[in-house]
């Protein structure tokens, strides 16, 4: 039974062990020598180096580092940059995956802080580009104030006036959505849950790889059953990683 | 003699005249009839171009984890806390991170000493919080237990802001924090981790702000 219970916290584990039969890529050093670090980082010491035209196995990657193993089992971290430099035994260039380009990236996920109607807001996203400069992004925010906690999901369309400017692109947008109020203080509010729309200015940037910052000013129009719409304002700012 | 030879060059530069009027025009029939019919004119290879799939290199930038420890709530006591944890790996500097915590708090000392008195109702003493964190490591190295084992670790400093939900009442919280990772195998990590939840609340009387100091213990698995 015991043994049951561990092997089947292996395989929950996904322990290397039950991913044996996985085909790895094995690469030639054509560099003088390929050096192997004890872990994924600048900081940590080589521990190994493998000659020219020896063949390496490279098991995976985390960051900029990949897990390689030397001919002889020993197992360290290359750099991304030092492995680009190794060939295929076919004699072609090393299958490093490149960095998603900035301009062009498909898939997007981040969070941020923002301002909503002077209240405090976590806000979190997720977008997907169906052009370079055209996306559809997918908000889920909360809104904390000493009144109220307001919950807003929403779906808009974005636009990015130039994709290929890396360092400030303008960005406007234009969604709809629907916002949920949680009173803390009484009297309730007339309505718990209203729908709304919003249109929306903004700017997104490169940081590093694949790391990017957005901020965001929104209007929004909160559709009431009173004589008024509500309209708030919004601002905030994120940090995504983009894929 | 003479006209023999001047006849052959004649001869042959009417040929070649000939030749170059020929030239671009077509005579297809002659050629096609020189081959037989319905024969490829070029072997054509029955061999299959095999399609070369290179496997892909598996990116483990995930981590993904439990913690238990100790959660310091002010006026009300410390008690246990415990909660999930997911990171992404954006580079070997930066991470960010997701924390969702649980815990409940003790009884303040004014309801010590004034048993009659209820600051929270029993239901309100539930502490939950979610944070949002971007986090740095500052001081990665190795770690020695005895002579011949060595761990990966890192040293990292957290900050984000997130969710408090204290005495039936979210509050918006900024939280602060400091962790060491240790790296039992390249998969598994040991986190120690001391944050400090910031939020402003009015629970004692006075607005005022207060911290939550958590030191918690985690396990988490990179894939």
């Amino acid at each position: 039974m015991r043994r049951l219970l561990a092997l089947l916290l292996l395989q929950a584990f996904g322990v290397g062990l039950v991913h044996a039969k996985e085909q790895l890529i094995e690469v030639v050093v054509a560099e003088p020598y390929l050096e192997m670090h004890s872990g994924p980082g600048r900081g940590f010491p080589v521990v190994y180096v493998v000659g020219r035209d020896e063949i390496v196995t490279v098991l995976y990657s985390r960051t900029d580092w990949f897990k390689v193993r030397a001919p002889r089992g020993q197992e360290g971290w290359a750099r991304r940059s030092d492995l680009a430099l190794t060939k295929l035994t076919s004699g072609e260039p090393a299958p490093i995956p490149p960095y998603p380009d900035f301009a062009t990236h498909r898939w997007e996920l981040g969070a941020g802080y923002g301002v909503f109607n002077h209240q405090n807001l976590v806000t979190a996203w997720g977008d997907f580009g169906l052009t370079d400069s055209l996306d559809v992004e997918f908000v889920l925010q909360q809104a904390l104030g000493t009144i109220d906690n307001r919950y807003i999901a929403s779906v808009g369309m974005r636009h990015t006036f130039i994709p290929e400017w890396r360092w400030f692109s303008p960005t406007a947008g234009i969604g709809t959505g629907y916002q949920y109020i949680d009173d803390k203080v009484p009297p309730k509010p007339l309505q718990t849950s209203n729908q709304l729309a919003y249109v929306s200015l903004g700017a997104r940037g490169f940081i590093t790889r694949r790391f990017m910052w957005r901020a965001d000013w929104r209007k929004y129009v909160v559709f009431t059953n009173q004589n008024q719409n509500e309209e708030p304002e919004e601002w905030k700012f994120g940090l995504a990683v983009f894929f | 003699m003479e006209i023999r030879l001047s006849s052959v060059l004649l001869a042959a530069t009417l040929l070649s005249g000939c030749g170059w009027f020929h030239r671009g025009e077509k005579a297809p029939a002659q050629i096609v009839a020189e081959e037989p019919q319905g024969e490829p004119s070029i072997i054509e290879p029955q061999v299959n171009r095999r399609a070369v799939k290179t496997p892909k290199i598996k990116a483990k930038d995930f981590e993904l984890g439990g913690y238990f420890g100790a959660l310091s709530i002010q006026d009300f006591g410390t008690n246990p806390v415990y909660g999930v944890r997911a990171a992404y790996h954006v580079s070997e500097d930066i991470f960010l991170e997701g924390f969702l915590g649980r815990s409940r708090a003790g009884k303040s000392s004014l309801e010590d000493v004034f048993p009659n008195i209820t600051v929270v109702s029993d239901t309100g003493r539930r502490f939950t919080y979610y944070d949002l964190d971007v986090g740095y490591n500052v001081l990665p190295g190795e770690i020695f237990l005895g002579r011949g084992r060595a761990f990966n670790s890192a040293l990292y400093v957290t900050v984000g802001m997130g969710d408090v939900k204290f005495a039936d009442k979210d509050q918006f919280a900024l939280n602060f924090g400091m962790g060491e990772r240790l790296l039992i195998t390249d998969w598994l990590a040991m986190h120690l981790d001391v944050r400090d939840h910031v939020f402003e609340t009015a629970l004692t009387g006075r607005t005022k702000n207060v911290h939550n100091i958590e030191a918690t213990l985690g396990l988490t698995v990179f894939y």
